[in-house]
């Protein structure tokens, strides 16, 4: 059996990863909900989120701080132009939804070889965003990123909860994903709506990667395990509420540290695989899904 | 042509196919200003395909000209910001948001104070009160009726110019059915032009000014309902 000290330190771990994750499933039910697209670039975001900052930090000498700003902003215009140059011309073809998330995954692929050959395929790092630590109580050592990732992913969601529910904009954006045809003949400009979602959810996607990449690394390909991660999360959480999103990657995020525990790393995936398989075939709703609907 | 401008909107040789089915065949109608016109027809003649076609909710090839201004170019939601405001078939509501969200949303195109949009929200819980009553309930869990009173409202909450309706009284209860009719022909009093589709309601012919028929994808009459004496008159459009 583990120990307590074994079993608390892999729930820290565990959250902080599971954070991440949540993050990565709001992009993906952001785009989902406005549209019925799931959107598999999404992961590539969180690679470019990473790589963008660390090419400001190390090549520019731009504070970390900043770097990730412009870094954010850089990554919500690439998923501007994904939306404009990839999905927009396939939506208005009346595209089936199956090539345009055909078309996601190459946009994925072609990223990825566009960076390759760019920033090259070095893993790539930087410090934590606060020097020092971990935080020891008792045995188990919290580092210091851990806080960042916990108070942005809970100051996103708060801010996202409030976009979505009191401003003009985020209100649209629910109601393209409720009804796009009653949205249209309100006024709502339907593809712009789309425009702000594929924005919103690289955003994320690039937050996810900026706050991660101290405590694992950066490289061209983990836009796909941080994506599968996201997409089960986002399952998880019904593809709901930003707040269902998160907890949804919380719990992948835990199970999967605890499987870690109590089998050896190469359970990882296979746990995660089986609680997305547990997930589909018992909750298609996700964990969430049948409780907010009533609410 | 001359003729357009004192029309609200004019449509000429609308037409829209579904793959190789011809739905609706080139058709022309118009709405003047003030006025309530009803289109009739039975299941399948078209009626729902001509609105979505005028809303441009499908592709659809003719000329639309609304208050005189050539507007076949443009997209549902710009038509909407003209004052084109459609209740579509089912109604299309927001499921999960509240009736008011729902009606905030009727808004989302007009800018303007708290203030504009309360009035705007007095003005539609005047006429349907019921709606006041259930504010803060979520739209899928009330009745038929509320439903359908809170789609009309929203429409009004955009304050439209030409209303369209796509059967509103479907599956009501004739006395909730001749409840919102009756608030339309009031609104229309009022001065909003109005195009309803209905399929059968005696009253939305009491209502309105001008009748099309509609059948198998086109126009087979057009005349004014003091013209209509009787049912019969109207069976022998329909299968004419
Ligand atoms: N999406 C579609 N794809 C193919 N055919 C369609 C589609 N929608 C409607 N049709 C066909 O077009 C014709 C006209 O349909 P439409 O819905 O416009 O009739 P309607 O007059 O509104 O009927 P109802 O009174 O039942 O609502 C029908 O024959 C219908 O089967
Ligand atoms: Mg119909």
């Amino acid at each position: 059996m583990p120990s307590v000290a074994e079993l608390s330190q892999s729930l820290v771990n565990g959250v902080g990863i599971g954070l991440i994750y949540g993050l990565i499933a709001i992009g993906f039910s952001v785009i989902y909900n406005a549209s019925g697209i799931v959107n598999f670039a999404q992961g590539v975001f969180v690679m470019l989120g990473g790589m963008f900052a660390h090419t400001l930090l190390t090549s520019y000498g731009i504070p970390i701080w900043l770097s990730a700003i412009i870094s954010t902003v850089l990554v919500a215009a690439v998923g501007v132009l994904v939306q404009i140059f990839v999905i927009n011309p396939m939506w208005r073809r009346n595209a089936p939804l199956f090539a345009i998330i055909l078309a996601t995954l190459a946009v994925q692929l072609l990223i990825e070889q566009v960076i390759i050959l760019t920033l090259g395929d070095r893993p790539r790092t930087y410090p934590e965003f606060t020097a020092g630590g971990p935080l020891k109580i008792g045995t188990v050592a919290i580092p210091y990123q851990f806080f960042w990732v916990l108070g942005v992913g809970a100051l996103l969601v708060f801010a996202l909860t409030q976009f979505f529910n009191r401003t003009r904009m985020g209100r649209a954006l629910r109601a393209c994903a409720q009804n796009r045809e009653a949205a249209a003949l309100l006024g709502i400009p339907v593809e712009r709506m789309l425009i702000v979602a594929f924005a919103l959810s690289a955003g994320l996607g690039a937050v996810a990667g900026i706050l991660i990449t101290p405590t694992q690394y950066t490289a061209y390909l983990i836009g796909t395990p941080f994506g599968i991660n996201g997409f089960i999360a986002a399952i998880i959480g019904g593809f709901g509420s930003p707040v269902a999103g998160l907890v949804g990657g919380v719990l992948l995020g835990v199970i999967q540290s605890e499987a870690i525990v109590f089998f050896g790393a190469g359970f990882r995936n296979i746990i995660s695989l089986t609680v997305l398989l547990v997930v589909l075939m018992y909750f298609p709703k996700g964990l969430f899904g049948g409780l907010e609907k009533k609410a | 042509m001359s003729a357009d401008t004192t029309h609200l909107i004019a449509v000429k040789d609308l037409a829209a196919s579904y793959g190789h089915i011809e739905a609706l065949r080139p058709t022309s109608l118009h709405v003047a200003p003030g006025e309530f016109v009803t289109i009739l027809g039975p299941n399948g003649a078209g009626k729902t395909t001509l609105l979505r076609a005028i809303t441009r909710l499908i592709p659809s090839k003719g000329q639309i000209t609304f208050n005189g201004k050539d507007v076949s170019g443009l997209k549902t939601h710009d038509l909407a910001e003209l004052g084109i405001i459609m209740v579509m078939e089912g109604r299309g509501l927001f499921g999960e948001m509240s009736v008011r969200e729902n009606l905030q949303l009727g808004a989302y195109k007009l800018s303007g104070s708290p203030a504009d949009m309360n009035r705007r929200l007095d003005k539609v819980f005047t006429l349907f009160p019921r709606l006041k009553e259930r504010i803060d309930q979520m739209s899928s869990s009330m009745s038929g009726g509320e439903q359908q009173m809170l789609a009309v409202g929203r429409a009004l909450m955009a304050e439209p110019k030409l209303l369209i309706l796509d059967e509103p009284s479907l599956g009501l209860a004739p006395r909730v059915a001749t409840e919102i009719l009756s608030t339309l022909g009031a609104l229309n009093k009022e001065g909003l032009g109005i195009l309803l589709v209905e399929q059968k309601a005696p009253l939305a012919l009491k209502l309105a000014q001008r009748v099309y028929i509609l059948s198998s994808g086109s126009v087979r009459a057009e005349l004014p309902t003091h013209e209509i004496k009787s049912h019969h008159d109207l069976a022998r459009y329909y299968f004419s």
